[in-house]
């Protein structure tokens, strides 16, 4: 849910450009004739909060990615793994994972089912950690794929403008006009079943590369819409002038001059489309269209948990907070990001 | 002041245009959150999905066929009695139970006199061939079941929706009605009691009636029909004690469904009075604060019981693909899945079995639900070595197997489980869950090369020739097959062709308990219990007096009773 | 409307009619070309046969080639005679049932976030760099993290069954029963509207800042007028124009989308509950038709803004464009 930059048509002349970032922000130590890149690192690393929200995130990867180990060493067993006629000493009295009832336990706090067991007595924090594999593998593959196509498409549309800009403005028109849960849980849903081939490529229903291509698809235009408008700006400076009086091919203009200008964009854009594309996968696997049985994802963790929230309600909050935690420290090193590259918050390309 | 002003009212007359969209569309009739009590003579009560059809010859699912058997009856019914009393056929619309020939191919029945459908119309004899002539015209699921008919296979084909069936000879003045099979089918009694057959008037349109449904012959009638939100039931006012003798007048005069898809909202609601009765299962969520207050142990007046049903659940193995192609590898899994662990996730509403006919269907053995049972006993937890054991001397450790399941709660639950069991014993297996619409498509079409999956079954009617089918080789298919299991067994085969002749199935019970056995032993699939569901209402109804249950429709809602007060 | 304008709005509207044709198209290709089975068998119901099957193939037109099928589907589609494959219901009816559902919950939550996020959009920008103001940030950003269906969910749990404040789920009528449709309302709409009140207050809070330092409002403090009337009269003008904007746009995705989470979560029962159903079960008619519906509105406020800025702006009309 980015801006479509409306902002662009009507604020020109105030887009980022490495020239912007070079006004100072009071600061005594930032001196004139300093790189903006410098300038930008300097006052990240000044902003507390950013840096410990960047560090909270990176500590949630790291953790997600140990989970191997957690569920080897600690857990001693596997995230797919039922344990329905179980039991663990709890204050020295066997109980039974999961009662006859069907209600698992809560918390343990000990290296078995720390977080509790869910319904099929799963140990939930051995599925939170790989959960969270899955989720913010797939946030940020499909980041990537959406910067990676829609940074050529809109370079492409803003600089070459007329055909191709037509083009590809109404292919960004189309995506957008889909109603992005609905093309998400349609595309989910259709795929799941049969997988996809195409060509030589074959991926199966339950691979992970399905919801991360469809959300990569459905932020395509929220990227190459600002990238579009930069570019087109750009296109009218005095330093693409030369270059091309200096007889530079158009391509090599695009990717030597107009693109790094645009560089800083993507790095503002990044951790948002990471972060809402975590939480796009999440709704997806909510609503069952996303990661697939039984492989977790926190949003198929929370719609297990909706259906036992009575009698479990740690099977629904755990995941949530999880993603809450994970979204809200990118947005908030997003925010210290965008702040440094820009202290006069004029950048308006947000979310 | 004038920018802002014009973008203002672009926007806000798209807006109000959509107000007046919502507002104009409250005027449509009242929503599907319940109404309550309503007024004192009328109970409300709550699916969780449009019935497939509010029209008998089409309907084949309990949320159609619990209103219906109220509201349509055909020439044979069941008692309405509580327990197994019920399951046993007494006379509905005709005046005896059939005269059989010796060959067992021709039925004799005759209409009672001065029936009247609903809304006056009289009852005609020819109004039974129009209602057989309906349920196959119409390709409704039930029609194979009439096909039996001499002479239905020549309707089909014929395309004249009005042609008669040969098979079916009726007589308008004396009543008579003699219907001619084209091999003797001893469960035909049965069929005949089916919802399918109930009886609609002569003229009813061969479509779809559940918009505008057809009158009948029972307690209850339709008086509206909105699908997707509601539908209500009244007292027939054309039906009185003697009408049907056995067949007892409604009660309550109004019974109104409302459409509420989520099942913990419709347990919520009953809870606290609102709803009087839900139809789902309650949501397992509430199931202990249910049993604690409103159980039969429960700390208040009891409002909530469960009973078996003649169901089994169980797993199919399609014997034609590996690994399932080696009985060994059956038979591992046989031993190898671990029932009780499955009843958890039923919430303790399934009965751990290994018995394939369930109990209370005439070949149900007792024995099996034991340590008899040659996988072991159901109720204890699995002997994971020795399945783990025959695995690897079938040479099938790590074979790759896809477990099915649909998305019905708690069929992916319970598919994870298996999925697991079967890994634990040395397979490499993982679900694949479907949508419901989709599943039993999938799976039963052959190139799908399904292996395994879940699966259930519940009675039609309390003859075991109803269960096997599933596992009769002739009813193999190539597409929408239900013996999943792909069994081919000469002897299941040859026993189930000379059994379906015999009209008594007390006097071959133990023929159908030697099959139900033989069936267990060569583990062709993996029956693992029964289901219970259960009835559960608010404290207006009198739950003590009025609360008998079918065996075969569940809910009688005609015998319901509120309290007096 | 100058004929420059005119030609503009005229040129919007053929591209939106352009992007719903696309859109039909996809649609219809998804369902149709990725393997999902055969609607014919799903309809034959419980134990069909070869016959059965055909005749229904027959009767639905599932035997005629692809694009056949498409036209006489987007026929059904404007003449209101569109029927699912799955329960046989009309499409159209359907969802004009679930409307009003769907259209309480945006309407109401676009209405609350927007008042919300004036507020604190401005509370915000007032304080800027102090504490309240900070605190107003974090709050925001959680807003914005929190995925919409969790929190519906712990809303419903706690706040509708274990502490009986609001009902759990379902809607009412306002017909019925005016206060219970609004009481019913509460928990979705306060669902729906926290991601965009975080989102939409930060906006504002940067526009009214940037807007403060412009030229013309030193000139009006300048001239002496009061601040409260320059923040009022200059400033607060301004810095609604982009979020109208985005009001629009997102209004219109709302009811297309977003709605889905909080209708399933809350069972309200709405044509975006009506669509996720009807994916599930892969039953083409009302997919078709709820995103049809969805993508007209997303496209239709899309175009009225377009044409509002050409309205505004004499140089997107010239240039046919805009840097969108």
């Amino acid at each position: 849910m980015v801006s479509p930059s409306r902002e662009e048509a009507e604020s020109a002349g105030t887009e980022f450009t490495l020239d912007s970032s070079e006004e100072l922000s009071g600061d005594p130590a930032e001196r004139p004739g300093m790189g903006p890149w410098r300038l930008t690192g300097r006052r990240l690393r000044r902003d507390k909060v950013a840096l410990v929200s960047g560090v909270v995130f990176l500590l949630i990867i790291a953790a997600c990615m140990a989970a191997p180990l957690w569920a080897d060493k600690v857990a001693e067993t596997t995230p797919e793994e039922n344990h329905l006629s179980d039991q663990v000493l709890i204050d020295g009295k066997p109980t039974d994972v999961v009662d006859t009832l069907g209600k698992p336990i809560g918390p343990t706090w000990s290296g078995h089912f720390f977080l509790g067991a869910d319904s099929n007595g799963r140990d939930i924090m051995v599925r939170l950690l790989y959960g969270g594999r899955n989720s913010l593998l797939i946030g940020l593959a499909a980041a990537i794929g959406t910067i990676a196509v829609g940074l050529v498409l809109g370079l492409l549309a803003g600089y070459y403008r007329g055909r191709a800009d037509s083009v590809i403005r109404w292919l960004l028109d189309v995506i957008w006009a889909f109603p992005a849960v609905l093309l998400g849980v349609a595309l989910g849903t259709a795929l799941a079943l049969g997988g996809l081939s195409i060509g030589p490529v074959t991926i199966q229903g339950d691979s992970l590369a399905i919801p991360t291509l469809i959300i990569a698809i459905i932020y395509i235009p929220y990227l190459a819409r600002p990238v579009r408008g930069q570019a087109l700006a750009l296109r009218e400076r005095e330093f693409v002038e030369a270059a091309r009086a200096q007889g530079m091919g158009s391509l090599r203009i695009i990717f030597s001059e107009v693109l790094p200008n645009v560089a800083s964009t993507l790095v503002v854009f990044l951790p948002l489309l990471v972060a809402n594309a975590v939480l796009l996968e999440a709704a997806l696997s909510f609503l069952g269209a996303g990661v697939q049985p039984p492989s977790p994802s926190w949003g198929t963790m929370i719609a297990e948990g909706v259906d036992r929230i009575v009698t479990a309600p740690h099977l629904t909050i755990v995941p949530g907070v999880m993603l809450v935690l994970s979204v809200l420290s990118l947005n908030i090193f997003g925010e210290g990001v965008r702040d440094a590259l820009d202290p006069r918050a004029r950048v308006r390309i947000e979310h | 002041m004038r920018n802002l002003c014009v973008l203002v009212a672009v926007l806000a007359l798209a807006a109000v245009s959509a107000i007046g969209l919502a507002a104009c569309g409250s005027d449509s009739d009242s929503g599907s959150s319940a109404g309550g009590g309503g007024d004192d003579s009328s109970v409300t009560i709550a699916q969780a999905s449009q019935p497939d059809f509010l029209d008998p010859a089409l309907s084949y699912t309990i949320h159609g066929w619990e209103p219906m058997w109220l509201v349509y009856t055909p020439l044979l019914t069941y008692k309405r009695e509580d327990g197994k009393a019920g399951s046993e056929l007494m006379p509905g619309l005709a005046e005896a139970m059939p005269e059989v020939s010796e060959d067992g191919k021709t039925y004799k029945l005759t209409l009672r006199k001065g029936l009247e459908f609903s809304d006056g119309t009289p009852v005609k004899a020819s109004d039974f061939e129009h209602t057989i002539k309906r349920v196959l015209n119409l390709e409704s699921g039930g029609a194979p079941y009439y096909e039996v008919i001499k002479g239905a296979d020549a309707y089909l084909s014929g395309g004249n929706a009005d042609a008669d069936i040969s098979g079916i000879k009726t007589n308008d003045k004396t009543g008579e009605i003699t219907i001619e099979l084209s091999a003797p089918e001893g469960a035909f009694s049965y069929i005949l009691a089916m919802n399918f057959a109930g009886v609609v008037p002569g003229d009813t349109p061969f479509e779809n009636m559940t918009k505008d449904p057809a009158p009948g012959v029972g307690a209850y009638m339709f008086t509206k029909s909105e699908p997707n939100r509601e539908f209500v039931l009244e007292r027939n006012p054309k039906f009185s004690d003697g009408t049907v003798p056995g067949v007892p007048v409604a009660n309550i005069p109004t019974v109104r469904t409302v459409i509420t898809p989520s099942v913990p909202q419709q347990t919520q609601e009953v809870i606290g009075n609102e709803l009087d009765f839900m139809q789902e299962p309650v949501a397992t969520d509430f199931l202990s604060e249910i049993l604690d207050r409103f159980g039969p142990d429960g700390s208040e007046e009891q409002r909530y019981k469960e009973y078996t049903t003649l169901s089994t659940y169980y797993f199919f193995l399609n014997g034609d693909v590996a690994p399932f192609d080696d009985p060994k590898v059956r038979e591992a899994v046989n031993i190898g899945v671990d029932k009780p662990a499955l009843a958890r996730l039923f919430a303790g509403t399934l009965e751990p079995g290994c018995s394939f006919l369930p109990p209370e269907m005439p070949g149900y053995v007792e024995a099996l639900d034991s340590a008899d049972c040659p996988w072991g006993d159901p109720s204890e937890a699995p002997d994971l070595e020795r399945a783990k054991q025959l695995i690897k001397e079938a040479g099938a450790e790590g074979a790759k197997v896809t477990v099915w399941g649909d998305n019905v709660d708690p069929t992916p639950k319970v598919t994870q489980a298996y999925a697991d069991q079967l890994n634990q014993i040395g397979l490499d297996a993982e679900p694949k869950i479907l949508d419901g619409g989709v599943y039993f498509q999938t799976i039963g079409n052959q190139s799908t090369g399904a292996q395994t999956g879940f699966l259930n079954w519940f009675g039609d009617f309390p003859h075991p020739s109803n269960f096997f089918f599933l596992v009769d080789g002739a009813t193999i298919q190539p597409t929408n097959n239900q013996n999943m299991s792909n069994v081919d067994d000469p002897h299941i085969n040859k026993e189930l062709a000379e059994l379906a002749k015999e009209p008594d199935v007390t006097a071959v019970a133990d023929r159908w308990e030697a099959l139900n056995e033989y069936l267990v032993d060569k583990a062709y699939l993996v029956p693992y219990g029964y289901r219970k569901l259960s009835t559960f209402l608010s404290d207006r109804m009198n739950f003590a007096d009025c609360t008998p249950i079918s065996p075969q429709y569940y809910n009688d809602y005609s015998q319901w009773c509120l309290k007096d007060e | 409307m100058s004929s420059d304008l005119a030609r503009f709005a005229i040129r919007r509207l053929l591209s939106m009619l352009a992007v719903l044709f696309a859109v039909s198209v996809v649609v219809f290709l998804i369902f149709n070309v990725v393997p999902n089975g055969d609607p014919a068998v799903r309809m034959a119901g419980k134990i069909p046969t070869e016959t059965q099957i055909e005749a229904i193939r027959e009767e639905w037109g599932f035997d005629e080639p692809l694009y056949v099928q498409y036209a006489t589907m987007m026929k059904n589609l404007f003449t209101g005679e569109t029927v699912s494959y799955f329960t046989q219901q009309d499409v159209v009816e359907e969802i004009w049932k679930g409307l009003p559902r769907t259209l309480s919950l945006a309407v109401g939550a676009a209405l609350i976030w927007m008042a919300f996020a004036i507020a604190l959009g401005l509370y915000s920008a007032l304080r800027a760099g102090r504490f309240s103001d900070r605190v107003v940030t974090v709050l925001a950003l959680i807003g914005i993290s929190m995925p919409v269906f969790w929190l519906g969910a712990l809303m419903s749990y706690y706040l509708g069954y274990k502490a009986g404040i609001f009902p759990a789920s379902g809607y009412v009528e306002f017909s019925d029963d005016p206060f219970q449709w609004f009481w019913h309302l509460v928990m979705p709409w306060t669902a729906l509207s926290i991601l965009f009140i975080g989102f939409y207050s930060r906006v504002l809070r940067s526009d009214i800042l940037e807007t403060m330092g412009e030229d013309y409002v030193r000139t009006a403090r300048a001239k002496g007028l009061s601040e409260r009337r320059v923040l009022l009269k200059h400033v607060l003008r301004n810095s609604l124009i982009p979020i109208i904007t985005l009001w629009g746009l997102d209004f219109g995705a709302v009811i297309g989308g977003a709605a889905i989470l909080t209708e399933t979560v809350f069972n309200l029962q709405g044509v975006g509950q009506y669509a996720a159903d009807a994916i599930g079960q892969l039953d083409l008619p009302p997919i078709m038709a709820v995103t049809m519906f969805g993508a007209f509105f997303i496209v239709i406020f899309n175009t009225l803004v377009d044409i509002a800025y050409a309205a505004l702006d004499p140089r997107i009309r010239l240039e046919g464009e805009t840097s969108r």
